[in-house]
């Protein structure tokens, strides 16, 4: 019992920490990007320490408290304010079941002591771990929708409805994407996915289409850019949260970057290796690791984390935002059946070398199976290059002769 | 207007080779131009200026339009020749002249007062074009401030010791009007 609030406490600690600061990081990036400096003057209040502007998210902060907390006159009052709570509360409930590092080896620092080691995940050893991020990262959907339709303006409706037709649409090929890991690890618990890929090599490397597939719609689920359309500031204002300010829009805002690390955790953990890198972070077989192992194991999950954080961002600055059919179309016409013939074929292949190396011992069939998921990737993009659905001619149609354009 | 409106020009987007639909250069290109910019904005190589720790370096102060001031001939006399045509170009209305006799031969009027509101000032520099004796310019002093509006408001005084404080820096323009500049 304890031992879970201490974790939650650290996790959600944390995460709100690495939010703020995710939020000042993004700046600077975008600064940087840019050819600028970014926020580098908030340091220790009444003094001139500016610490690269590490003072910056405290400023935002507490700026965003002392906001005027403006509810407009035309909305839904309840939903309105259920709506930013439903979407952190979902958003940092999947930290359930992420596990922030590996195990704590057992100690005994004063009054504190633990006989058994600790695993780093506030729920641990739930079987359905995937699952229960899948369904939570669903009902997040919700805070969006609601927010939208609650706030009663036409902004904050649109960008709900792109926002819930986008993130259904982007679930489908996620999920898809990494049914492969499932059925190469053979589990849904989000450790032992992990330990998995330190026994037989990062899913990355595996199934390269499923990491493309499930990394694009992963983008897409976190709404970042290129597909940030729910938000799209230059279309819709602030999209679902034109409506919001003060202590609500920073729950929201503060969901989107949730969504981000959780976004980041999971390619992490399901493609990246998790806490694994070769040579220093032990014997994935070991029931109990020492100190040393434990802390490079955390170090290791956090700094994977970190970079695929900063790959977002760098994202970010680098392509410009697909059109909204453009994004439908990549959805249910590439990522979809990119995602089905990722299955299939992995399937195929485990099922092959299930029936002829039911032992897996054989380096043949590791090799085999391994350049098959290669080959299947690179065909199927070429294959998708060659076919194109993306190019769709969506110029206004001219009255009775509809069908003479090209 | 339809779609089927004459006075429509449609332009054929430029077709894609395949590395194109794959989707290869685009992921390279914006992934390598980002990359060069972080790399040289880490590397200090930026364009914001960290004013007011630095000023900033402008390029050409005989063409940049800070605050005015009133030139002086080699004699020291002002060169206004209170003739109102600044006051007449000036669309915001924020130049202010009371003429007066002149006491030298060589000209009628003269501008007994002669105040620009700097607050009101929308530094458009119509003043100096329209000058027919060169006489009001805009220096290149960007840092404007005052405590109050009317210390904003300045006066012939005011804009003459501007010209002696930014007279070695900026010549005065003409060299038809005894300026120094080419």
């Amino acid at each position: 019992m304890l031992e879970a609030i201490i974790k939650i406490g650290l996790l959600i600690g944390g995460l709100m920490t690495a939010a703020a600061y995710f939020v000042l990081l993004e700046r600077r990036m975008a600064a940087w990007t840019q050819d600028r400096i970014g926020p580098n003057r908030v340091g220790i209040p009444l003094t001139n320490i500016r610490l690269w502007g590490l003072g910056q998210p405290l400023a935002d902060g507490l700026k965003f408290i002392f906001k005027e907390e403006y509810t407009p006159a035309h909305v839904d009052r309840r939903l309105y304010i259920l709506a930013p709570l439903a979407i952190v509360a979902t958003a940092l409930a999947i930290y359930a079941v992420i596990p922030f590092g590996s195990l704590i080896p057992p100690f005994h620092i004063g009054p504190l002591r633990s006989d058994q080691p600790i695993e780093l995940t506030v729920a641990p050893g739930v079987d359905v771990g995937l699952i229960f991020v899948f369904a939570l990262a669903s009902i997040a959907v919700y805070g969006v929708i609601l927010g939208g339709w609650a706030s009663n303006s036409k902004y904050s409706f649109l960008g709900g409805l792109r926002s819930s037709a986008q993130l259904i649409a982007y679930e489908l090929p996620m999920g898809l994407g990494l049914l492969g890991v499932v059925l190469a690890s053979g589990t849904m618990n989000l450790t032992e996915i992990i330990k998995s890929q330190a026994q037989q090599g990062w899913f990355a490397l595996l199934q390269p289409l499923g990491f493309v597939v499930f990394v694009v719609a992963s983008f897409a689920e976190a709404a970042r850019l290129p597909f940030d359309l729910p938000e799209a500031e230059q279309e819709l204002i602030g999209g679902y949260h034109t409506e919001y300010s003060g202590m609500k829009l920073i729950l929201y805002l503060i969901a989107e970057f949730l969504h981000m690390i959780t976004a980041s955790f999971l390619i992490v953990i399901l493609f990246l290796g998790g806490w694994h890198l070769p040579l220093i972070t032990g014997d994935p077989n070991a029931e109990t690791i020492g100190w040393f192992t434990a802390i490079a194991r955390i170090l290791v999950l956090q700094a994977k984390v970190v970079l695929v954080i900063l790959f977002f961002m760098w994202v970010r600055w680098s392509w410009p935002r697909f059109r909204y059919d453009q994004l439908m179309n990549l959805a249910w016409k590439i990522m979809l059946p990119l995602g089905l013939v990722n299955l299939v074929a992995l399937a195929i292949l485990f099922e092959a070398r299930q029936v002829n190396d039911p032992d897996r011992l054989s380096t043949n069939w590791a090799l085999l199976v391994f350049a098959g998921s290669w080959l299947t990737f690179f065909v199927a993009w070429l294959l998708t290059g060659i076919i194109n659905p993306l190019v769709a001619d969506n110029r206004p149609q001219a009255v009775g002769q509809a069908s003479s354009l090209p | 207007m339809h779609a089927d409106d004459p006075n429509i020009t449609w332009i054929e987007e430029p077709k894609l080779g395949l590395t194109g639909r794959m989707y290869l250069p685009l992921l390279a290109q914006g992934l390598t131009t980002t990359f060069k910019h972080i790399s040289r904005s880490l590397r200090g190589d930026v364009v914001t200026v960290s004013y007011p720790d630095e000023e900033p370096v402008i390029g050409n102060p005989l063409i940049y339009r800070g605050v005015h001031r009133l030139n002086k001939d080699a004699g020291g006399r002002v060169k206004c020749v209170a003739c109102f045509l600044c006051a007449t170009a000036c669309p915001a209305h924020c130049i202010d002249i009371i003429a007066e006799e002149s006491p030298w031969p060589d000209r009628e009027k003269y501008p007994q007062s002669f105040t620009i509101d700097e607050l009101r000032c929308i530094y458009c520099g119509m003043c100096e074009e329209a000058c027919p004796v060169d006489a009001i310019e805009l220096t290149s002093l960007y840092n404007l401030t005052g405590r109050s509006r009317e210390e904003m408001i300045f006066d012939k005084e005011k804009l003459l010791s501007v010209f002696d404080m930014t007279k070695d820096k900026e010549p005065m323009q003409s060299p038809a009007m005894g300026g120094t500049a080419t």
